[in-house]
């Protein structure tokens, strides 16, 4: 078996021949704050860091910005939660399991954590159950992070009930620390709001959401997965007739559904004050965190 | 009659509907796994599509049944057993009509009513005797009707003293008698086929080809027993003979003469031989309603004469080769409307 994060490393390394060079741990950095007042060193500027922190006197003589860092007094906890339920064994919107999608994304940000010198926790679970790995560096350690969420996230998993993983967050984990959460299109309650906000008044949480597949697309010409015909559902097994989905009235209904159920979701993370991306392919993994740390940063 | 081949359609059927049903741990390999499946599916216009989805499913299995069903029985060739009794047209009828002046018009009417009777005949004979004091016979047993019908046109108009008919009747009188009964019976008789093939002889006859069923004799004799003269024939000698060749004679009187009930008066005697051939005897008031009593008397001889049961076995492959054709056009429109 391949190694995970070898996987998540070289589409990293991709990204950063795309993009400035360090541009992520940039805006990593920003993002999670960890300094002390302790001078460390100066590295140069990357873009997307805070410009507060560019040393302006070191810049002026060196002729091209600076940044300042400082020795890290406090380690930042970067905890990882996820879905493990069936639901993440099915088929995103590009027609990859969703279980991928969500594998880059928690290994992208486990290993900017990892670079950044935090450790990097994980809780992860279904239904039945939540599944939490205590924080620690190493890569060794972020693999097997990965490997949890891999092995656990198949079609005879339990159900899936992303709160019930919030929730044994904030029963359990003590402290100021950073939330990643990735879960599918949640839909919005009352009860899921009130756990955001109480979450959101401990830590920082960003929010990636996994696109669900789309069952019944309004152009079935401009499907990626056009081959894909009937499908199932993960729970009970039970076929879908893929030719009542094209029925334009079905189409129709479920696309103004959706767009219900998206502004209700994005509404509900705003109110808790949760910085949300989507994300619908592995491919555009590190695209939608660099704009989801963009975002947040600016969020503040 | 291949009512075997019903258990094995059935035992297919069982099969097929066993393969169809039972659960297939693969089945869902070609598909593609996702979640939350009930959000489209909780949506009202998939549930009226579904619904409308599985009306035309239950419309196709039904179709595909009742298709299975019909062809298996049209397959199994369902037969009906109809107990029949053929009517015999194999009946030989030939007309004794006693041409003396008081008759004519009895004669008329006969004549009259076997003319329009040749228009429904289909295989029967008939032939035309007439006498006097000798026999004629005008037209041997035949089953060419047209030209029976057109001699039994000029009898009648004979019967009738119609101008420049008079011809017809030419040689039946020789001055011997008039109304010589038993010598024109006996004519009549003659006309008939020779034995052996008598009605109800089960025995093959040579001459005739031997799958031929035999053919019944009746006598139709309009006459009034008024004998002048000195018959070769008495009328009891004819009625032997008749008897003999199994000939059923049924006689018509137009002119009852009788003085009481006593044996020796005409009407009784001919009475008494009709009756010993199997035959019947009317005496007419009216000349004119011999017409009437020849219709009674052609309708018992049908029925007197209808064959003996047989069961007649035919294949009824119509009704279910029709539901077959009618399940697959449903079946089509069915599978039309279900396609993807």
């Amino acid at each position: 078996m391949t190694s995970l994060l070898h996987r998540v490393k070289s589409n990293l390394a991709i990204f950063a021949h795309r993009k400035a060079r360090g541009a992520l741990d940039g805006e990593y950095g920003s993002v999670f704050r960890g300094r002390s007042l302790d001078f460390d060193d100066l590295r140069a500027y990357v873009p997307g860091d805070e410009v507060r922190d560019i040393d302006w006197k070191a810049t002026a003589r060196h002729g091209s910005p600076l940044i300042r860092r400082y020795v890290a007094v406090r380690r930042q906890t970067l905890v990882l939660v996820t879905d493990t339920g069936r639901n993440m064994a099915a088929a995103a919107r590009s027609g990859e399991t969703k279980k991928d999608i969500a594998v880059m994304a928690l290994g992208v940000m486990g290993y900017l954590a990892h670079r950044h010198g935090d450790v990097v926790g994980l809780v992860s679970g279904d239904a039945e159950g939540s599944t939490a790995l205590p924080a620690k560096g190493g890569e060794a350690h972020l693999e097997r992070l990965l490997r949890q969420v891999d092995s656990a996230a198949t079609l005879d998993a339990a159900p899936s009930r992303i709160e019930d993983q919030l929730e044994h967050v904030a029963r359990t984990v003590k402290g100021r620390n950073l939330l990643f959460v990735v879960a599918d299109e949640v839909p919005a309650g009352p009860a899921t709001s009130e756990l955001l906000r109480r979450l959101r008044a401990q830590h920082e949480v960003l929010w990636l959401t996994v696109r669900d597949a789309d069952l019944a697309p309004a152009d079935p010409s401009l499907q990626p997965d056009r081959t894909a015909g009937d499908s199932y559902s993960v729970s009970g097994g039970y076929p879908l007739v893929a030719h009542l989905a094209r029925d334009p009235a079905v189409a129709a209904a479920y696309a103004s559904a959706v767009a219900e159920r998206d502004t209700g979701r994005t509404t509900m993370l705003r109110k808790a004050g949760i910085t949300e991306g989507e994300v619908a392919a592995s491919q555009g993994v590190i695209n939608a965190l660099f704009a989801l740390l963009e975002r947040h940063r600016r969020a503040g | 009659m291949w009512w075997w081949l019903l258990p094995p359609a059935v035992l297919a059927a069982c099969l097929a509907a066993w393969a169809a049903l039972r659960p297939d741990r693969d089945r869902n390999v070609r598909r593609r796994p996702v979640a939350h499946a009930d959000r489209l599916t909780l949506l009202p216009e998939y549930q009226a599509a579904l619904r409308r989805h599985r009306r035309w499913l239950a419309v196709a299995v039904l179709a595909c049944a009742s298709l299975l069903v019909s062809t298996a029985v049209a397959a199994a060739r369902p037969i009906d057993v109809a107990t029949t009794r053929p009517e015999q047209h194999n009946r030989d009828i030939m007309l004794c009509l006693d041409t003396s002046g008081s008759m004519s018009s009895a004669d008329a009417a006969v004549v009259d009513v076997f003319s329009q009777l040749a228009e429904e005949f289909d295989g029967e004979r008939i032939g035309l005797t007439i006498f006097d004091s000798t026999a004629i016979q005008v037209f041997p047993l035949t089953d060419d009707y047209s030209y029976a019908r057109e001699q039994l046109k000029l009898a009648r108009d004979a019967f009738d003293g119609r101008p420049g008919s008079s011809g017809f009747l030419d040689g039946t009188w020789s001055g011997r008698g008039s109304s010589l009964i038993g010598d024109g019976l006996a004519s009549c008789l003659n006309s008939f086929p020779a034995a052996p093939e008598q009605a109800g002889s089960l025995k093959p006859s040579t001459g005739q080809d031997p799958g031929s069923p035999p053919r019944s004799r009746s006598v139709i004799l309009a006459t009034d027993n008024f004998l002048s003269g000195e018959p070769i024939m008495t009328l009891v000698e004819a009625v032997a003979m008749a008897k003999d060749r199994a000939a059923r004679v049924y006689a018509l009187n137009p002119g009852d003469l009788d003085y009481g009930a006593g044996r020796d008066q005409p009407g009784a005697q001919l009475r008494a031989a009709a009756e010993s051939t199997g035959g019947a005897y009317y005496a007419l008031d009216d000349p004119q309603a011999a017409a009437g009593v020849v219709r009674g008397v052609e309708e018992t001889e049908k029925s007197a004469l209808r064959g003996s049961p047989r069961a007649v076995v035919t294949d009824e492959p119509g009704l279910p080769l029709g539901v077959a054709l009618l399940s697959g056009l449903v079946l089509g429109v069915a599978t039309w409307r279900l396609r993807p």
